[in-house]
């Protein structure tokens, strides 16, 4: 589904991605952590096509290169750390429209399609809020939403969590269990991504350091520790 | 609440009327820029004595206002910064043109005095025009309608994003003044010291979520044509409005109506 090549990436002379090689399976569900400045965004932007990096990627057997932007694209729906940036249309439901009508779905399957997606997420009271009036949890369920509406065949998250109020966290969790799509999260959130992934890959430095069950990778704080991370709290014995 | 942020509810406040459902709203972007146009070359065109001509267009904006279910008021409180700009323009008419042309009650009236309340009164309905026109319209969907017109793609984006990205810069001089404020306390506005690493701070933050923006729009497809926006719902109906202000323009403008009217009440 999700193909890393030898892929690397420099911010003028600053290495950001140095040779990261792996590989997503359809379905998988995988968790892509590292400390600040990893290059866990900068991985993503780089399948989407935003950042030109050196290497291949393949998603869904088309390589990610101009002329195949718009199918690459089409296959990978990205969620924004900042949900502000992801909403740009006055209400949630013109949002969800917004790519797969750009896409040549009909308004009126598009219109379908947020409805089934509205549902699915349990936000169809949202549908015609305006953006600007919707709380932080709110913005980023629909922000979920405007990715689910375009029926992408893999996710990208970056930092999906982030300002959420822990019920609001909990209900991310759910959702994003129960999307049966190829997903890629970004997190610093490890709790999460224990619940929510089965594999993780560990970047440091731009690097792939470690790569597995992320019920193993998550559990050895050896390795955590070391590449500036900490077990989840969730793993963490309690203070006596 | 600072005026930043003031300013930034009240362009989402826009956002909401064009989304409201009236008889007005329900009619298609392109009948309405076309009234629109066609109503601000009529007013344009009445000479600068013919104050009494001018009086009969104002049923336009009036008339639109009403069906629209928005109260006039809004538009007066909206349009508040740029009204006295528009009712300055010929303040010095008076000065120049002191020919008497009309006499009310034995008072004489000079040209001077028409043509700078001739010149008030069409820019006031002009900016009326125009609000009703962005107040019931949302932007995308003029943005659909000049292309469809062939108006060039980059005006057209241009325009949107313009349109998008100022709330994206008041939300960050909103942020950013508060930040401001909040570690100088007792001061008034920011000091002119700060302006420089201000300035530069606001344009880099604005660009940086400018360019987020964007991103998340090509990722969905966008390539600065308007799809998604709301299609023409009910042409014909649309069109007959059109065309019936259209004709009540050229009517307008063809026949004295206050004088007509005068006539037979005579």
């Amino acid at each position: 589904m999700l193909q890393f090549e030898h892929v690397s990436f420099s911010y003028r002379d600053a290495p950001v991605l140095q040779d990261v090689s792996f590989f997503v399976d359809a379905g998988e569900r995988v968790g892509l952590i590292g400390a600040n400045g990893a290059g866990k965004s900068t991985l993503m932007k780089t399948a989407l096509g935003l950042l030109t990096c050196d290497g291949t990627i393949t998603v869904d057997g088309v390589v990610v290169q101009p002329k195949n932007l718009p199918t690459v694209r089409q296959a990978l729906g990205y969620v924004l750390q900042d949900s502000d940036n992801q909403l740009f249309m006055p209400t949630v439901l013109e949002d969800m429209i917004f790519g797969p009508i750009n896409y040549g779905v009909p308004r009126a399957q598009a219109e379908e399609r947020a409805d089934a997606v509205l549902q699915q997420l349990g936000i169809s009271h949202l549908k015609h809020r305006h953006n600007h009036s919707l709380s932080g949890g709110e913005k980023r369920l629909a922000a979920i939403a405007t990715i689910l509406t375009m029926e992408p065949k893999a996710m990208l998250m970056d930092e999906p969590s982030t300002a959420l109020d822990p019920k609001n966290r909990r209900r991310l969790i759910h959702t994003l269990n129960a999307m049966h799509v190829t997903k890629l999260i970004a997190s610093h959130d490890l709790d999460l991504v224990l619940e929510t992934c089965d594999r993780v890959i560990l970047l440091s430095h731009g690097q792939v350091v470690a790569d597995g069950k992320a019920k193993e990778i998550l559990r050895d704080k050896a390795l955590l520790e070391a590449n500036d991370l900490e077990l989840p709290f969730c793993l963490t014995e309690p203070p006596k | 609440m600072n005026q930043a942020e003031r300013a930034c509810q009240e362009l989402q406040a826009m956002d909401e009327l064009a989304a409201k459902s009236s008889l007005i709203h329900r009619i298609g972007a392109g009948s309405k820029l076309l009234v629109t146009i066609l109503y601000i070359v009529t007013v344009v065109s009445f000479s600068k004595y013919d104050i009494f001509g001018l009086f009969v267009m104002v049923l336009y904006p009036v008339i639109g206002y009403q069906f629209a279910l928005i109260p006039v008021r809004t538009c007066f409180y909206k349009l508040r910064v740029v009204m006295p700009l528009v009712c300055a323009v010929g303040l010095l008419n008076p000065f120049f043109d002191k020919q008497i042309i009309l006499t009310i009650g034995g008072v004489g009236v000079s040209g001077g005095v028409i043509s700078m309340l001739t010149l008030m009164m069409k820019g006031v309905f002009c900016l009326m025009a125009s609000f009703l026109l962005i107040a019931t319209t949302s932007i995308e969907s003029i943005c659909a309608v000049l292309r469809r017109i062939h108006c060039p793609k980059i005006l057209t984006s241009l325009l949107l994003l313009t349109f998008r990205y100022v709330s994206v810069l008041l939300e960050e001089v909103s942020v950013m003044t508060q930040a401001y404020h909040l570690r100088a306390p007792g001061q008034k506005g920011i000091h002119i010291s700060a302006w420089g690493s201000f300035l530069g701070q606001l344009l880099l933050r604005s660009m940086d979520r400018a360019t987020a923006l964007y991103e998340s729009m090509e990722l969905r497809g966008f390539h600065g044509e308007f799809y998604y926006a709301a299609g023409e719902k009910g042409a014909r109906y649309s069109w007959l409005y059109a065309l019936g202000w259209a004709a009540l323009f050229a009517l307008a403008r063809l026949v004295n109506l206050p004088a007509l009217l005068g006539t037979l009440f005579a």
